[in-house]
């Protein structure tokens, strides 16, 4: 039986109440979203009381749907002030979908003190657990799982969500129980840090146990998915060999390569830092060049890295390997994966502490490429020191109390991996998604870069507005469903993916759902979203990028970003 | 960076050849076609004159079908569009990530 379980942090109360008829056909970001616009006064100061957390497996989670162990952590997002859903890999995800858990709501804020949630199929229970504060998520999560089952699924926060930093995020662990698989983006872990809340942990030995009505239908249809997976070259062949960062070279070569805080293109130690680079250093020392986040992933894009001091950072992906690498002028992979590791385990979005250790580096409080002081200077946030605040503040905070003008933010959140100017389609996408600069919310690189799902001239005007807008609708209704944002790759260009994933929904649920719904379903997230950010006070001045896009041109392709009213039209459905 | 001189017989007839040099990066696998070769370096590669993706590619010894892009000075290029002196050009096989 499906359920919703909500836990009140003020009274300390566990309610499991039944799913509610308007929330039977959501899941994931649609679900999150949607509570989140139904129940969260959108002026609500996003570490008070009146913030909820909201924490759902997608509709397809808990099956054995290919690559569908996405989990949404949804809530107003302290970095940003709007709406926000951050989406994790992990095995948590199937773990709740296997036992009915349609969502777990958290609200109210616990007076004092540090709680778990412990989850199994009998029991919901909130254990005071003040030994556990401070504690970083990688011993945190070994201690649960000992403590309470080895193959429990811990979503937790680390040190910088307990101290409320607006770029905390929320982590749960692989199979092997790395705490690295991250709900990163918009500081969801100061929310969670807020409430008094440390840990999550979901007991449950199944990860393919959800419900599912029509198993035959279900099995066909998911069998025909994972093939259509399998012969797509970028899900079949590029993914599974070197995961995520093997975009690094053709960013760099494409010349959108965010290179010294956004002043470049391209990078000369690019390749050092790269998935070709990581391959081969992980196979030398023993690790992985490939890895599943979770049980049932067919395009394994993640990897293990064992580090210089016996370490181990699983993965290194490519957002990060940018954000700490050509973003900071570093081409060392064993000074990201460090970096990276002192993120997962004190709790921070990596794509968001890259970006403020650039703009830290462009202010002259460190100097740029300078590996050490960037290590250094990031173990200040676990000892909460005021330099350590800033860094977990985010990049647009750092911008202002250095005086910074490059600081490259939209809504207050960091830009990732692609500068606008030579990869306009992704510059709509971050100016105009209600997330804030995020480039999963609508994926241009695919036809800007990869050439998948068509070709649209990155350096271009034309057409990207079309493009952001088609990937957002398309995106949002991907979250919805748990599966990996990565097989829209193969979806993109084969005209029976998403029928397949509507025939796999509908076999699940017993619904006669068509393509059409799903691109309704994408459209209503989205106004969703809007409609809570505008309620929040966003305006369309909200939806552009920084100044300095506008005004300095990016080498090689010497580009600006020239889109300003064109990105009203995003959203005209 | 060493210099592969690529000699084109049918271009022997004319008689005067302009020759191209290019510098060319191989990425993510395609580097183990070229002995010597290692992904991101680049290489300086002689061509005659009107020389498109597809010949390079041949003259190279990598596979047509293991190249999804050709980008040449950071733009994609169609594998029978000519080339010009001086050229920035990296191959990749099918890549995707984010």
């Amino acid at each position: 039986m499906s359920k919703i379980i909500r836990v009140n942090m003020t009274t300390k109360k566990v309610n499991i109440e039944e799913v509610p008829e308007k929330y039977v056909g959501l899941g994931g970001r649609a679900l999150t979203s949607q509570v989140i616009l139904d129940e969260v006064p959108p002026t609500c100061h996003p570490l008070g009381p009146k913030n909820k957390l909201v924490f759902a497996p997608g509709l397809l989670s808990g099956t054995n749907a290919p690559s569908s162990g996405r989990l949404s952590v949804g809530g107003k997002s302290p970095l940003t002030g709007g709406i926000k859903e951050a989406n994790a890999g992990g095995i948590t995800s199937q773990k709740m979908a296997s036992l009915g858990i349609k969502a777990i709501i958290v609200e109210g804020k616990a007076e004092k003190g540090t709680y778990i949630l412990r989850v199994t199929a009998d029991d919901v229970e909130l254990i005071p657990a003040d030994d556990l504060a401070g504690k970083g998520t990688y011993e945190l999560t070994a201690i649960l799982k000992e403590r309470y089952n080895e193959k429990a699924g811990v979503i937790c926060i680390g040190p910088a969500g307990e101290m409320k930093m607006q770029s905390a995020g929320i982590t749960n662990n692989d199979p092997e129980g790395n705490s690295s698989r991250y709900a990163g983006r918009g500081g969801l872990g100061a929310v969670m840090g807020s409430k008094g809340l440390k840990a999550i942990v979901v007991e449950c030995d199944k990860a393919f146990d959800a419900p599912v009505k029509d198993k035959e239908r279900f099995k066909t249809a998911a069998k025909k998915f994972a093939q259509i997976l399998a012969s797509h070259p970028v899900t079949g062949e590029g993914l599974p060999k070197f995961g995520t960062n093997v975009l690094m070279n053709i960013i760099n070569e494409a010349g959108t390569l965010p290179t010294r805080n956004f002043s470049r293109g391209r990078f000369e130690g690019a390749s050092e830092v790269s998935g070709e680079k990581l391959a081969e250093v992980a196979t030398q020392r023993g690790g992985k060049a490939t890895h599943a986040c979770h049980p049932g992933c067919v395009m394994r894009c993640s990897n293990v890295y064992p580090m210089p001091d016996g370490k181990v950072c699983a993965p290194i992906e490519y957002e990060t390997a940018w954000c700490f690498g050509p973003n900071l002028e570093i081409s060392d992979l064993d000074v990201v994966a460090k970096l990276n590791y002192i993120c997962n385990d004190v709790g921070l979005d990596t794509i968001e502490a890259g970006c403020t250790l650039g703009v830290l580096m462009e202010a002259g409080v460190l100097p740029f490429g300078d590996g050490e002081a960037a290590i250094k200077a990031l173990e200040e946030v676990g000892k909460g020191t005021p330099l350590g605040r800033i860094i977990g503040a985010g990049a647009a905070v750092a911008g202002k109390v250095y005086g910074v003008t490059r600081v490259p933010a939209v809504k207050g959140q960091g830009i990732p991996a692609y500068d606008p100017r030579s990869c306009k389609g992704n510059g709509v996408t971050y100016a105009t998604t209600p997330m804030g600069a995020d480039h999963t919310a609508g994926y241009a690189v695919t036809a800007n870069i990869l050439k998948v799902g068509g070709y649209v001239d990155p350096n271009k005007e034309e057409g990207q507005i079309e493009l952001s807008r088609n990937l957002q609708i398309a995106t949002a209704a991907v979250d919805a469903t748990g599966l990996c944002l990565f097989v829209a790759f193969a979806v993109l260009d084969n005209e029976e993916g998403l029928p397949t994933i509507v025939e796999m929904i509908n076999a699940q649920y017993g619904t006669n759902l068509t393509v059409d719904d799903v691109t309704a379903l994408g459209q209503q997230i989205l106004k969703n979203e809007r409609e809570f950010n505008k309620k929040a006070g966003f305006t369309k001045a909200d939806d552009r990028l920084p100044e300095f896009f506008y005004e300095e041109e990016l080498e090689p392709h010497n580009t600006k970003f020239e889109l300003k009213e064109e990105l009203d039209e995003v959203f005209n459905f | 960076m060493k210099v592969y001189k690529i000699k084109f017989a049918e271009t022997n007839k004319i008689k005067r050849v302009f020759k191209l040099l290019l510098e060319v990066r191989l990425y993510s696998g395609l580097e183990k076609y070229v002995q010597g070769a290692k992904y991101g370096k680049p290489m300086k590669v002689e061509m005659p004159d009107g020389t498109t993706g597809r010949q390079l590619l041949d003259k190279l010894g990598i596979p047509q079908e293991q190249v999804f892009s050709i980008l040449v000075n950071g733009t994609h290029r169609d594998r029978d569009e000519v080339m010009e002196d001086g050229d920035r050009v990296a191959l990749f096989p099918p890549v995707g990530g984010g």
